[in-house]
């Protein structure tokens, strides 16, 4: 077993160095906070993961989760880990003071988070999916319904979970069929079923808030016609007593990664007893749910880069440790007679780690980037820049999700591959990160959603105001980088990518004026790995420029070693992962179609 | 009951040591730093779980420069009350021994509590001198400790056994492993913290009576050697001849 699974000096430089974490503390809303403040809360959450999370990662994964008669059963851990996150306000830290949050930044709650998944990944949804919902309730739920159910989701007593996904509609949420029939007291009557509820029921719940997606009786179709309700396993009693509320937990999906962490099937009003509350006003469900959708698709991110984090660390560790082979000496043979020399040392497994170190450090700064913009838009004033800064959020949002999930797999395979046929045992953790990591480009919608969102709608809303303020910021990064000698050659190639971005679009952007969309989002995919190889240069862009300001002035609080090393992967990203690109233009350039459907089917 | 912790701020477990000065100071270059483990999970949260049983105040004392606040902040928001920083460069253990009697003259404390030993320079030398020059009763590396009224009783581990003794307050105590579990700050604690009182006072007259000389590393390990598991032989004659442990 490896015994890292993050490093907190790379999240202080992201946090404070290069995303300067501390601006925030100037506003009214986070001025209780310093640096020092965010520096032992870091610390104390890793001290509660070496000692509460991380030693369960593996057993979690031997002994998953049982479903039998209706009860789930999760591993024990999952108690101490819902106390502690209490006991510390991670459940909704971001709502006010008098709200029962502590106002915490999203910054640091996505560094928070970042350490437990890095830790154990089977842990963070139950608390963050209770988060979420607590969340929907308190922005678009009545009073009432803040009263009655978010001070006990706060206190960790009753947990919250996003019920959208029905057997026979996964990505298409326009083809739910849960029925809310009206009552004449104000509730519904609920009716349906769910799949892939996460966190959905447990034995250390007393109650299951579920934020359920459903349709009113003679609702229009589509997704025009969905509503968003609060649907409690247990109705609460006027007395404080709990009523069972008829929404059975059928069973709890056996996955190949995640095994700690339930994922039930629910079926509601069984025996049509099934009450649940309208949130917001009828047939803006899913406009709502969006609200929550956001936060979750930064947190997937965010846990795939976690769990690439791990994976980099223990085949760090192992690279380290393991002898094999001898290096190729200047005669261009091996001595033999030499000892072997350890495998880090040999140029393709130190390709294969830096890989994985470009990938997850820099898809963890663009994370770190989207939480700062979070926190901004939530503090600055109504006005022009509170709208530039939710375009942003907008558009770096399913480029936050996808690259760490997606990207997150290969620097894992590759982390396994650098393992050799130990990566493929069970005797080593990169299996299981290898399998944990495959659903982040499946939950909260799939790279194939989140791809066609990128092209379809966020590029181009607005007129592309979101893709010109991106543009501005990067622009802003390449002149900072142009006054270094070291970084202006690729400073240079980032700005070149930009034009290319602009021939791309351009070349797009006609199918879709002609009116032929199928044909621009054909290939939204290629389209998401080549904006978001570029985004993530610019990350990389951006740190080079701390990372040598630091060593010139010899100001290297992480020791110089780390900060040549910044610099030394942003040369490595813009040299191995940059050109990746040409191909991606190329294929996005080229005119032949074969991927719609024709009249004759090719794909026997 | 009034409780002084002294706490220490050394290297964080992982970080590379290296010296600089010709080898007689340690480079704190791209070190991280964290509260001595000793003076934190055992000293520490040992006084506050007294407090909490029978009330009183814990106050944290530390000797170094401002750059330390961050680890008594850590203290502040584990549970302490208040914090006294002495401003000045610990530089021996004499020094800092008489850094803590004056400040302990002058607060009237019933225990006054630190770890066993710095995890830096492992001389267990603080807590007897400051007993020492406050001319108190001094019990080292206790595991256990209760007090009924103003006398306390403490285990501490012996050879093959335990022993226990009796002492009245006030008395100096080293606190090692048992005597407490780990606490681990929460959010609100942490928040408090910022607000909690820290005085600075200014260090008294102290010679030092020793200098260092130089710091040496210890020897680098040894390369791993793999061996054929079909060849024991060549097991037993490495262990036999070059590791001689059989």
């Amino acid at each position: 077993m490896a015994d890292q699974y993050t490093n907190l000096d790379n999240m202080r430089f992201l946090l404070y160095d290069v995303h300067d974490a501390e601006e925030l503390t100037q506003y009214e809303r986070f001025q209780d906070y310093d640096r020092t403040s965010f520096d032992i809360m870091l610390d104390a959450v890793k001290d509660f993961s070496d000692k509460e999370l991380f030693p369960y990662f593996e057993e979690m994964d031997a002994n998953p989760v049982t479903y039998d008669d209706g009860k789930v059963t999760v591993h024990p851990q999952i108690k101490k880990f819902i106390d502690m996150a209490t006991k510390n306000g991670f459940i909704g830290p971001w709502f006010d003071y008098d709200q029962g949050g502590i106002q915490l930044p999203q910054m640091m709650y996505g560094a928070v988070f970042h350490i437990l998944d890095a830790a154990n990944n089977n842990v963070a949804g139950y608390v963050g999916l209770t988060s979420g919902a607590a969340n929907l309730i308190r922005t678009f739920g009545s009073k009432e319904l803040f009263d009655t159910y978010v001070p006990k989701m706060l206190e960790g007593k009753w947990m919250g979970t996003m019920a959208l996904t029905e057997p026979q509609a996964g990505s298409s949420l326009s083809d739910i069929t849960t029925t809310a029939t009206p009552q004449e007291d104000g509730t519904y009557k609920i009716k349906g079923q769910k799949i892939f509820i996460s966190g959905g029921d447990h034995q250390f719940g007393e109650n299951f808030v579920h934020l359920t997606l459903a349709r009113i009786d003679g609702a229009p179709a589509g997704t025009k016609g969905i509503s968003l309700f609060v649907v409690p396993k247990h109705r609460p009693q006027e007395d404080g007593s709990l009523t069972y509320n008829d929404v059975f937990t059928a069973g709890d999906f056996q996955k190949v990664g995640q095994k700690g962490y339930a994922t039930t099937h629910l079926v509601y009003g069984e025996d049509d007893n099934c009450v649940g509350y309208l949130v917001g006003e009828p047939h803006k469900g899913l406009k709502y749910m969006f609200q929550m959708m956001n936060e979750a698709r930064l947190a997937v991110g965010s846990s795939g880069i976690a769990i690439a984090t791990a994976a980099y660390h223990a085949s760090l560790q192992y690279a380290k440790e393991r002898p094999q082979g001898r290096k190729i000496e200047s005669s261009g043979k091996k001595n033999v007679e030499a000892g072997q020399t350890f495998i880090i040392n040999h140029p393709n497994v130190r390709r294969m780690l830096l890989l994985q170190k470009a990938i997850t450090e820099g898809g963890l700064s663009l994370l770190v980037e989207c939480g700062k913009l979070v926190d901004k838009h939530m503090v600055v004033e109504d006005g022009k820049e509170k709208d530039d800064l939710h375009l942003l959020i907008e558009l770096l949002t399913p480029i936050a999700k996808t690259y760490p999930s997606e990207m997150g797999k290969t620097s894992i395979s590759t982390g396994l591959q650098v393992l050799g046929g130990y990566g493929f045992c069970m005797d080593f953790p990169l299996q299981q990160y290898y399998r944990d990591i495959r659903i982040m480009s499946i939950y909260e919608g799939t790279t194939g959603i989140q791809s066609m969102d990128l092209l379809g709608r966020k590029v181009t809303m607005k007129n592309g105001a979101a893709l010109q303020l991106l543009m501005k910021e990067i622009q802003s990064t390449i002149q900072d980088a142009m006054t270094h000698d070291e970084l202006k050659p690729y400073a240079e190639i980032l700005t070149r990518k930009m034009g290319t971005t602009q021939k791309v679009l351009g070349h797009l952007m006609g199918f879709a004026m002609k009116g032929d969309f199928e044909r621009f989002l054909m290939d939204a995919n290629m389209f998401m790995e080549f904006a978001s190889t570029i985004v993530i240069a610019w990350q990389w862009l951006k740190q080079a420029i701390v990372a040598k300001t630091a060593l010139i002035t010899g100001n290297t609080p992480y020791g110089e070693d780390f900060y040549e090393s910044k610099v030394h992967t942003m040369k490595f990203f813009f040299k191995y992962e940059v050109p990746k690109t040409l191909a991606l233009e190329q294929i996005l350039m080229d005119n032949e179609v074969l991927t719609i459907q024709n009249e004759k089917e090719v794909i026997v | 009951m009034k409780l002084l912790v002294c706490v220490s701020k050394t290297p964080e477990t992982t970080a590379k040591i290296a010296f600089t000065n010709n080898d007689s100071e340690f480079d704190t270059s791209g070190v991280q730093f964290i509260m001595n483990p000793y003076d934190e999970w055992y000293a520490l949260v040992r006084a506050l779980e007294l407090k909490e049983q029978l009330g009183g105040s814990v106050t944290i004392l530390n000797v170094g420069p401002a750059s330390n606040d961050a680890v008594i902040r850590k203290g502040l928001a584990i549970g302490a009350d208040d914090a006294i920083r002495v401003n000045a460069e610990p530089k021996s253990s004499l020094y800092v021994a008489k850094q803590i009697a004056a400040v302990a003259k002058e607060g009237g404390y019933d225990v006054i509590f630190l770890g066993k030993e710095s995890i830096d320079y492992n001389g267990s030398e603080v807590s007897a001198m400051t007993a020492e020059l406050l001319d108190m009763p001094f019990i080292s590396y206790a595991t256990k400790m209760d007090i009924d009224g103003s006398t306390a009783t403490i285990e501490r581990e012996i050879e093959g056994g335990t022993e226990v003794l009796e002492v009245d307050t006030p008395f100096v105590l080293s606190a090692a492993k048992g005597m407490a579990e780990q606490r681990i700050p929460n959010m609100r604690g942490i928040m408090m913290a910022k607000r909690k009182p820290l005085k600075v006072v200014e260090a008294v007259e102290a010679n030092d009576l020793t200098t260092v000389a130089t710091y040496t590393m210890p020897p680098s390990k040894t390369e791993v050697k793999m061996i054929d598991p079909e060849n024991m032989d060549e097991l037993v004659r490495l262990l036999h001849e070059e590791s001689k442990v059989i």
